[in-house]
């Protein structure tokens, strides 16, 4: 666990700053969970700033790679639409936070199931993130699923992973049992990734 | 709306009068030739007269192709829309529907159907006969049962039932080879391997119904009553390989699990004509717990090699 050196209060004015500062942050490997919270809740989100990289799929939700951190994170928007969800997934060993830009996303905690158990997944909490919020979670908080509840708007989220990962697992609720999926990229710095 | 709505703006293509307090669209829209997408949501829409008569015959009714009426107050599917046969896109979501009119039908060019968030307990066969549907929502509903028939939606890459009272699904499920995206979380879906030989003897109608069709005796429409017609030719065939033949209502109803792509198990429910019959890739009738799970094995494999991805829980 990192240990906080200094608290600085950043004030992300517009997207492009708060990725100039993200580089800073991460170029000092000292990563403070407070600091980098405290900073994307920070910035409020302005649609026009990211519009560009905010591609919807009509059948399941996208992630759009903004910007890859110089390998020390990757910065992505992911786009929900109205009834997407995620499965219950970990987070490889990394750090992930997880702002809302517009829209809800109902966020639920799961525990790591038993490694001999063969039983229903036990749910931890459940809360809802609004426009501008910035939840954190890593594998030792626990594993969780994210979902767009809502019937009648689409939602947008910024995520921020350190260290970057393209694969991760994920979980039958109903069993615990694992599965290794490699993650993808619907769009690349603006530009639809073909696969 | 403005009266003069469709002589002002001739040309519109898209309106979007989403969270209006609009009680009811009327008959100032249906002279738009133009319009192919009319986003409505989160408005007062749901009495009668919501949506004005005559829309499928109006210049409105040919051009339509998208309809978003979600987060609105119907109880049912607004009858007027049903004669929309351009449109490509409905959303209902997050109304009051209980359910879905065997109607639906007649919207022959419908692509994507979301009706997530409503009150609906079950799905009428006749869903099934929309050709070109890609994309099914039926999230957060009362659903128990999926009739077998969906799987005849040869076109459709993504289903979403998730949140709903479903304890298992029907094996022709396995039959949606272009299905890409299945949401199955948060159904009360049979985990452990049920045997559940529920038989009723058939009745006298049923076993001359089966005779009739598996001797293949010559019949016309004039030679019975109608009803007894169209009782024939709801036969269903045994998918036991080795029969070939028929059941009607009376079927052994047996829940198997298949492992896809070696991930997870659903339950899906096999029909059988008799306890005596048994399903493809399964050996005895007998069969113990761990024979069933290594017959759900081959079974795996096949259905593997049809369904690619699929979000269970």
């Amino acid at each position: 666990e990192e240990q906080l050196v200094q608290t600085e209060t950043w004030k992300a004015q517009s997207l492009q700053e708060l990725v100039r500062i993200l580089h800073r942050i991460f170029a000092e490997d000292k990563l403070s969970v407070e600091e980098v919270q405290a900073l994307m809740e920070s910035y409020d989100s302005n649609p026009e700033e990211w519009l560009q990289y905010a591609k919807f799929d009509q059948y399941r939700y996208t992630r759009n790679l903004v910007d890859s951190g110089n390998g020390k994170f990757n910065l992505m928007i992911l786009c929900w639409g109205e009834g997407h969800g995620s499965s219950i997934h970990d987070h490889t060993d990394s750090h992930c936070f997880m702002k809302i830009l517009q829209g809800n996303l109902k966020e639920t905690l799961f525990a790591w199931p038993e490694k001999k158990g063969n039983g229903e997944m036990t749910k931890k909490s459940e809360r809802v993130l609004r426009e501008n919020q910035c939840a954190y979670i890593n594998d030792s908080i626990g594993l969780h699923r994210v979902e767009n509840t809502s019937h009648t708007e689409s939602a947008v989220s910024l995520h921020l992973y350190s260290p970057p990962f393209d694969s991760c697992n994920t979980f039958d609720q109903r069993t615990g049992h694992k599965h290794k999926v490699k993650m993808t990229f619907y769009s690349q710095f603006g530009e639809r990734t073909l696969c | 709306l403005p009266a003069g709505l469709s002589q002002w703006f001739p040309a519109l293509e898209v309106l979007d009068v989403s969270g209006t307090g609009l009680a009811e669209l009327g008959a100032e829209l249906l002279a738009l030739p133009r319009l192919h997408t009319l986003l409505a949501k989160n408005n007062r829409l749901g009495g009668p007269g919501s949506l004005p008569k005559g829309l499928g015959q109006a210049p409105l009714g040919r051009s339509l192709r998208v309809l978003n009426l979600s987060g609105n107050r119907f109880a049912e599917v607004p009858p007027a829309l049903l004669g929309l046969r351009g449109l490509q896109s409905l959303s209902l979501g997050g109304n009051r529907l209980h359910g879905i009119p065997p109607e639906i039908q007649e919207l022959r060019s419908l692509e994507f159907l979301y009706l997530g968030g409503n009150f609906i307990t079950s799905i009428p066969p006749e869903l099934a006969n929309l050709p070109s549907l890609s994309y099914l929502v039926l999230c957060d509903n009362k659903i128990q049962s999926i009739p077998p028939q969906l799987a005849q939606l040869h076109s459709l890459r993504s289903l979403s039932l998730h949140n709903n009272l479903l304890t298992y699904l029907p094996r022709e499920i396995l039959n949606l080879v272009h299905l890409e995206e299945l949401s199955l979380r948060g159904n009360p879906l049979v985990v452990r391997f049920v045997r559940d030989l529920t038989y009723n003897p058939p009745s006298l109608q049923e076993l001359a119904g089966r005779t009739i069709k598996t001797r293949n005796v010559p019949y016309a429409p004039s030679d019975l009553p109608e009803n007894l017609v169209r009782y024939l030719s709801l036969a269903s065939n045994c998918p036991n390989p080795k029969c070939g033949g028929v059941y009607f209502d009376s079927c052994v109803r047996q829940i198997k699990f298949v492992d896809f792509c070696g991930k997870y198990r659903l339950p899906l429910m096999h029909y059988l004509c008799s306890p005596e019959c048994s399903s493809p890739c399964s050996s005895a009738s007998q069969s113990s717990t761990s024979q069933s799970e290594s017959d759900s094995e081959d079974e795996a494999s096949v259905a593997a090699r049809r369904m690619q991805k699929v979000l269970l829980g």
